[in-house]
């Protein structure tokens, strides 16, 4: 059964491993994948504690339908004490790692400690034994994996792995599991670096047991269906997430220049359609590829076509590195998106924060903030492709005094940057912003403001805003499975009713990281792709738990609440530009200059913004200062918190 | 509350209203569904007067690949300097 997958409890300090199973009534509260994380990091770190000291709690799960017969269940989560932003740490990736664990007989790891030397986790069937990696550390992502596998003799192994990013203790390092699957947000790469863990490595031949095994597959078969048909997945199956990046430029929503511009003109080398023929001209015309049990097949590959890593094999690049390394840097050029995309992924660093942070330097030596001096006479005037790349390997490896300083992150790096640089870092909770721009869109904006790990598109983006949908058909979305009988627009340039619709993804996508789906498989970018209804039946015949819609969405509430019970722990202050629930000031001073003519002058209305975040605040149980009622903390069954059930 | 109506789930029924052969003027307020001729590599919209170049997914799956840029810069430029901003 997918219920007997275990929780594993690993000290590297001691070496001790211990096993635990997880009881059917904290399922039913935290399901699993993100949400199980949440409560297990809420209940074993403290308060304060140093995101890079033995006591942080490193979480690998899957979700509780990984490697059943419901489609697309691979992702795996980790989380951790952000050592980037101080607060929540999560990240999600695809790949094949989380079904491989699930085979091996785990859903979660908790590892805490610190390694003497560096080492590495191997997983068995059941069993697990610390190994050394002193002869794998200071390899990039791929040869590591391959490394791994040669020791051990078996090709079928999968890993987690950090790259020189996370040896190096880079803030925003990723952990990655083959070439280019990346849990890259918030330094989760990082924490296993300061831990001296180089991978956790899995290998299971464990069947999982299906409840109701021709139930669950003849559901799957809708299931399937339903995503299959969508026009949004027909065409991620052609061009990879490039085409969102694509239709938001076209429109005038992705930041260009660090935050001057919200198009980026003339970009026709790095459209998804070019970096299609590219992928054709370099891997032949079937070039897409897809991750464990998924029918959208997302993922281009490639091979760098010229220059000094020709050849080179490569995935991706995803819709952010066309921004970090495109538009945001204002170097629209398909070399430089590809070679970035290559060096970020084997470093192990997330694309997102390094492109926007080399955008935000290169913004300050326009400024004359910073100079040849910092920069040790690197040119970093915008368009400037080879110092974008030279600027991500100093990153990765701390050259230099800018590459060490930016390292550490937006926040610590404008310390020490000083003069005005902390008003030019578009960030929220200290994490920069996704390369799209929100001031056309106060509920994409209300949403990156108020996501618990900091700025972010993954955790309560209303996407399906943008696209106009009449009223009853909005409505028909966001009220199930609960009522909602308030104000709902299709204009997304407006304020009214946004918040519920934040509230309501907010849910969906906890909802969809508990269970270990993928978010391209429901209500993200598709309006007719599963949710709740059709989850509470994939539950029941692949793992025969009981739950309707309707608990589904309050569990995903409950994990929701844990994880700003988390951020308040460590500090969430309503208003704080840097812990807080608040955007950068050019939200609201400096309008939009390029794009869709209805979009050039926009910007968010601040006295509106805060309206719609008590608005949110409200939905979500929690008073004016963001912080929830007894009440809320009543009903969630989160009164005793942290309750240390597990 | 959730309903499933003769067996269909909320997403499942709203398959009803998909269209095909057509796509959305990018331009927010304007939005009008434009339908490019088959195999057109542009399409302006009726409405607002925005220009796009066309991408064909598939021979019936049509998107905007990007603007006309020189046509959308002029459009652009103009509310710029109607807004009044710098």
């Amino acid at each position: 059964m997918a219920l007997n997958r275990k929780i594993a409890y690993i000290d590297l300090t001691t070496g001790d491993v211990q096993t635990e199973s997880i009881p059917l009534a904290v399922r039913k509260k935290f399901i699993g994948g993100r949400g199980l994380d949440a409560y297990l990091l809420y209940n074993h770190t403290k308060k304060g504690c140093d995101p890079l000291g033995p006591d942080n709690a490193l979480i690998i799960s899957g979700g509780i339908l990984t490697a059943t017969c419901a489609s697309a269940t691979a992702r795996t989560h980790i989380m951790a004490k952000s050592p980037l932003t101080g607060m929540l740490g999560s990240a999600n990736m695809g790949g094949f790692f989380a079904p491989e664990l699930a085979w091996a007989g785990f859903h979660h790891l908790v590892i805490k400690g610190k390694a003497k030397n560096p080492s590495y986790i191997y997983i068995h069937n059941g069993e697990i034994e610390i190994r050394d990696a002193r002869n794998i550390w200071g390899q990039s992502v791929t040869d590591a994996q391959w490394a791994i596998r040669q020791e051990l003799g078996d090709e079928e192994v999968k890993s987690c792995v950090i790259g020189p990013a996370g040896e190096n203790l880079v803030r925003f390092a990723n952990v990655m599991t083959g070439v280019k699957n990346a849990a890259g947000r918030t330094g989760m790469g990082c924490v296993m670096g300061s831990k001296n863990l180089k991978a956790v490595s899995v290998r299971g031949t464990m069947d999982i047991e299906i409840a109701r095994p021709m139930e669950a597959l003849e559901y799957n078969k809708r299931f399937i269906d339903q995503i299959t048909s969508a026009k949004v997945s027909q065409t991620q199956g052609t061009l990879g997430t490039p085409f969102i990046w694509g239709a938001t430029n076209s429109w005038g929503g992705v930041r260009t220049r660090n935050f001057q511009y919200n198009q980026c003109e003339y970009s026709d080398d790095i459209e998804p359609e070019r970096i299609d023929e590219i992928c054709e001209e370099t891997m032949g015309p079937y070039h897409m590829t897809g991750c464990f049990g998924c029918q959208v097949h997302c993922r281009a590959q490639y091979k760098i076509p010229e220059g000094p890593f020709a050849g080179k094999y490569e995935e991706g690049p995803e819709y952010t590195s066309l921004g970090a390394f495109g538009a945001e840097t204002d170097t629209p050029r398909a070399l430089t998106v590809l070679v970035g995309n290559h060096l970020v992924n084997q470093f192990g660093m997330d694309n997102l924060e390094v492109g926007s942070l080399i955008s935000w330097a290169m913004e300050l030596y326009e400024l004359g903030i910073i100079t040849d001096k910092q920069t040790d006479g690197l040119d970093l005037s915008w368009g400037n492709d080879d110092a974008v790349i030279e600027m991500i390997e100093r990153i990765a490896y701390r050259k230099g005094w800018l590459g060490d300083v930016l390292a550490d992150g937006g926040i610590p790096a404008s310390k020490k940057i000083g003069k005005k640089s902390f008003d030019y870092l578009v960030q929220v909770k200290g994490m920069s912003n996704l390369h799209s721009d929100e001031r056309a869109t106060p509920a994409l904006a209300l949403n990156v403001a108020t996501a618990s790990r900091g700025s972010d598109h993954l955790r309560s983006r209303p996407a399906i805003d943008l696209y106009h949908l009449p009223e009853e058909v909005l409505r028909k979305i966001y009220s199930n499975p609960v009522a909602y009988d308030g104000p709902l627009s299709s204009e997304h340039t407006e304020y009214i009713g946004k918040p519920w619709q934040v509230f309501w993804q907010e849910n969906l996508y906890m909802g969809v990281d508990c269970l270990g789906i993928c978010k391209y498989h429901t209500v993200f970018l598709g309006v007719t792709l599963p949710s709740f209804e059709e989850w509470s039946k994939v539950l029941l015949y692949n793992t025969g738990i009981e739950m309707t819609p309707e608990e589904i969405w309050d569990a995903a509430r409950r994990c929701n609440m844990l994880e700003r019970l988390f951020n308040l722990r460590e500090g969430l202050k309503r208003n704080d530009l840097e812990k807080g629930d608040m955007l950068n000031h050019r939200y609201f001073d400096e309008p939009c200059r390029r794009g869709a003519v209805d979009v050039v002058g926009t910007m968010i209305d601040k006295k509106k913004f805060i309206k719609m975040v008590d608005e949110l605040y409200e939905h979500q149980g929690l008073d004016k200062n963001g912080v929830p009622t007894p009440e809320t903390l009543e009903s969630l069954g989160l009164k005793n918190e942290p309750s240390h059930l597990l | 509350m959730a309903t499933e109506t003769k067996g269909q789930s909320t997403a499942e029924s709203l398959r009803k209203k998909r269209t095909y052969g057509k796509f959305r003027c990018h331009n927010p307020s304007c939005m009008e569904r434009i339908q490019p001729g088959k195999g057109e590599k542009t399409a302006k919209c009726p409405t607002c007067g925005m220009e796009y170049r066309v991408h064909w997914v598939n021979p019936t799956l049509p998107r905007i690949r990007g603007p006309v840029w020189d046509v959308n810069r002029k459009l652009a430029d103009a509310k710029l300097k109607e807004k009044g901003v710098l």
